[in-house]
């Protein structure tokens, strides 16, 4: 059945007790690479659950891929790969056998199974170390195992719970580009939850933002971060020309603009970035004043928390 | 001339048709009992499966011996009742159920793949029914292996059951004891150890089930005078019991010598329904709370 959305909610209600993990959420999880963001104890982990068919939620609805988890179930995570937050795995067991029981229980023929573990292992650069065992790997290693194993039964979907938990930058910037890898190459779509805002900002085509179990924000990337038409100007007061700043700033306003003064900043605000540069440039000339530097101001997955109502 | 293959294909999408439940539960299932037999791992994970299995076997292997060195001496009182045939590996199921089978669980949740099993298309009691079924094979070596061992021995050497029928009909019986023992003994240990996480727990808590019941139940009858018929509540015996019972028999225990009176089969099939049923209800209750990720 052909899908335009990887996830859909809406009215998404999950209580546990008296606390209520995730609330009223109603989502669109286009595809590509899609970041769930929010802090730790945020709602991501249990929307994973929800997705997955391993909770039902209290109320509200869900489909994934076009399939409702809670009845089609075994058909839904047949397709869906899944690397989970925590890093422990079989001590004493290869790799290359770990990934191929995993494709087998997600449905792989066995003659398939011990083929795509190994091509899946390659792919995430353990083609060598695929026969060691997962207790002598790296923290580094076992997330691309966890990686592997997820992707190796030919998913559609893959959802990943802080994939890169635990890694230095390096191994980071390795495992993300290996995510954004799987998609672009192979047309997984990918659910990526993660608290470190950054990382998900650097892959994801589309962000989902909870906190504690609120929807604080979702849609393209492009559209929710990115350059502002808000324009900040600091300006210098110098001796020869007492009173430039506030003649700018007096100026700024005469031509509509919307100026917010911190001492010898100004953010200055327009319908579009090049009317409040023009502006600040023609007020600046005419005023004779001395500008020490002009940035245009930026939109981070941050704001989006800290400008969330509460 | 040699045709060219190409082996590494790398990464590619699968057209293939995907294997259903059904393939998922006998892929854990197998990969299960090679984890409890410790196939394919380190030299420690083989001591307690070689262990338990030369106790199991040892007693049928020597009266194999013994038919083959003294023959006809055997038939008569050295030769072993076929229900009691479980009375002798019984050491070695106790062994299984408290040191090895809880490893079937217990290590799923301590190493994670618990949670990663319940985001195939598995769920918790397709899960725990493939558990089952590598439990109770495993376990029915043991079982049935060193019973069965007997009966082929004795037939060759010509002291099996008199005719056809009647060598079916002892088979017959011996592999339902067998079934019914792995059942009992493979609930009650999976469903005390699925109590915990940790396997040394895992045993205390087997054994506190096994052990602690049993010794409450014998004092309770032989100390301070309760009913004999509570030790259809003793998980040592009752199991022994229904082979017997299957057979025709019943054991010493379960008579009480004052009075001549005989501990009621149906009470003793009962015993064993309970044990059983209460090993899967703590098991199915312990994962219906843990089985969410």
């Amino acid at each position: 059945m052909p899908f335009v959305t990887v996830i859909s909610a809406a009215g998404l209600t999950m209580q546990f007790g008296s606390q209520r993990a995730l609330d009223s959420l109603n989502l669109e999880v286009p595809k590509g690479v899609t970041g769930l963001v929010g802090a730790n104890g945020a709602g991501k982990t249990t929307l994973m659950s929800i997705a997955l068919g391993l909770r039902p939620s209290t109320s509200g609805t869900i489909t994934v891929l076009g399939l409702d988890p809670t009845k089609d179930a075994a058909q839904l995570r047949s397709v869906v790969g899944y690397g989970p937050e925590r890093n422990v795995l079989p001590e004493d067991m290869p790799a290359s056998d770990f990934v191929k029981h995993l494709a087998e229980v997600r449905g792989m023929p066995k003659s398939e199974a011990r083929g795509r573990a190994s091509d899946a292992l390659w792919l995430v650069g353990l083609g060598e170390e695929r026969f060691r065992a997962l207790g002598t790997m790296s923290t580094g290693q076992r997330q691309r195992v966890k990686l592997a194993q997820a992707i190796a039964a030919d998913p559609s979907l893959v959802l990943l719970d802080e994939p890169t938990d635990g890694l230095d930058p390096v191994q980071r910037d390795e495992i993300l580009a290996l995510i954004r890898q799987i998609s672009a190459d192979y047309g997984i779509d990918v659910l990526l939850s993660s608290h470190l805002l950054e990382e998900v900002e650097r892959i994801c085509d589309n962000i989902v933002a909870l906190d504690a179990g609120r929807l604080v924000a979702q849609g393209p990337l492009a559209s929710l971060v990115g350059d502002t038409t808000t324009i900040t100007a600091e300006l210098v007061e110098i001796v020869e020309r007492p009173g430039a700043v506030d003649a700018v700033e007096e100026r700024l306003r005469a031509a509509g603009l919307d100026v917010r003064r911190d001492l010898n900043q100004l953010r200055v605000t327009a319908a579009d970035q090049q009317t409040s540069l023009d502006a600040i440039r023609d007020a600046v000339a005419a005023e004779q004043a001395r500008l020490r530097r002009v940035v245009v101001d930026r939109t981070t997955l941050e704001d989006l928390f800290t400008e969330a109502p509460a | 001339m040699t045709a060219a293959e190409i082996f590494d294909r790398g990464y590619r999408k699968f057209d293939g048709e995907r294997a259903g439940v059904g393939k998922a539960v006998r892929s854990v299932t197998w990969h299960t009992i090679r984890s409890i037999l410790g196939l394919g791992r380190k030299g420690r994970h083989k001591v307690f499966p070689v262990i338990v299995a030369i106790v199991a076997f040892l007693p049928s292997i020597g009266f194999l011996a013994l038919a083959v060195l003294i023959g006809d001496l055997m038939e008569g009182e050295l030769q072993p009742e076929y229900w009691e045939l479980f009375g002798l590996p019984i050491v070695a199921v106790m062994l299984f159920a408290t040191l090895v089978a809880p490893e079937a669980i217990v290590r799923d949740r301590r190493d994670g793949m618990l949670r990663l099993y319940l985001s195939t298309p598995l769920t918790a009691p397709t899960y725990l029914a493939a558990k089952f079924a590598a439990v109770m094979t495993s376990m029915a070596i043991v079982v049935a292996g060193p019973a069965l061992l007997y009966l082929a021995a004795n037939t060759i050497q010509g002291l099996g059951p008199d005719g056809f029928a009647n060598w079916l009909e002892v088979a017959a019986k011996l592999l339902l004891s067998s079934g019914i023992i792995v059942v009992f003994f493979a609930a009650v240990s999976l469903g005390a150890a699925s109590v915990t996480d940790r396997r040394a727990f895992a045993s205390v808590a087997v054994l506190a089930a096994l052990f602690g019941v049993s010794i409450v139940v014998n004092i309770s009858v032989e100390s301070v005078g309760a009913p004999r018929s509570l030790l259809v509540l003793d998980p040592l015996s009752v199991p022994l019991e229904t082979a017997a019972r299957i057979f025709g028999e019943n054991s010493d225990g379960f008579t009480d010598f004052d009075t001549g009176e005989v501990v009621p089969t149906g009470l003793v099939y009962g015993g064993t329904a309970l044990w059983i049923a209460a090993g899967f209800g703590v098991l199915a209750d312990r994962y219906r709370r843990i089985g969410a990720v």
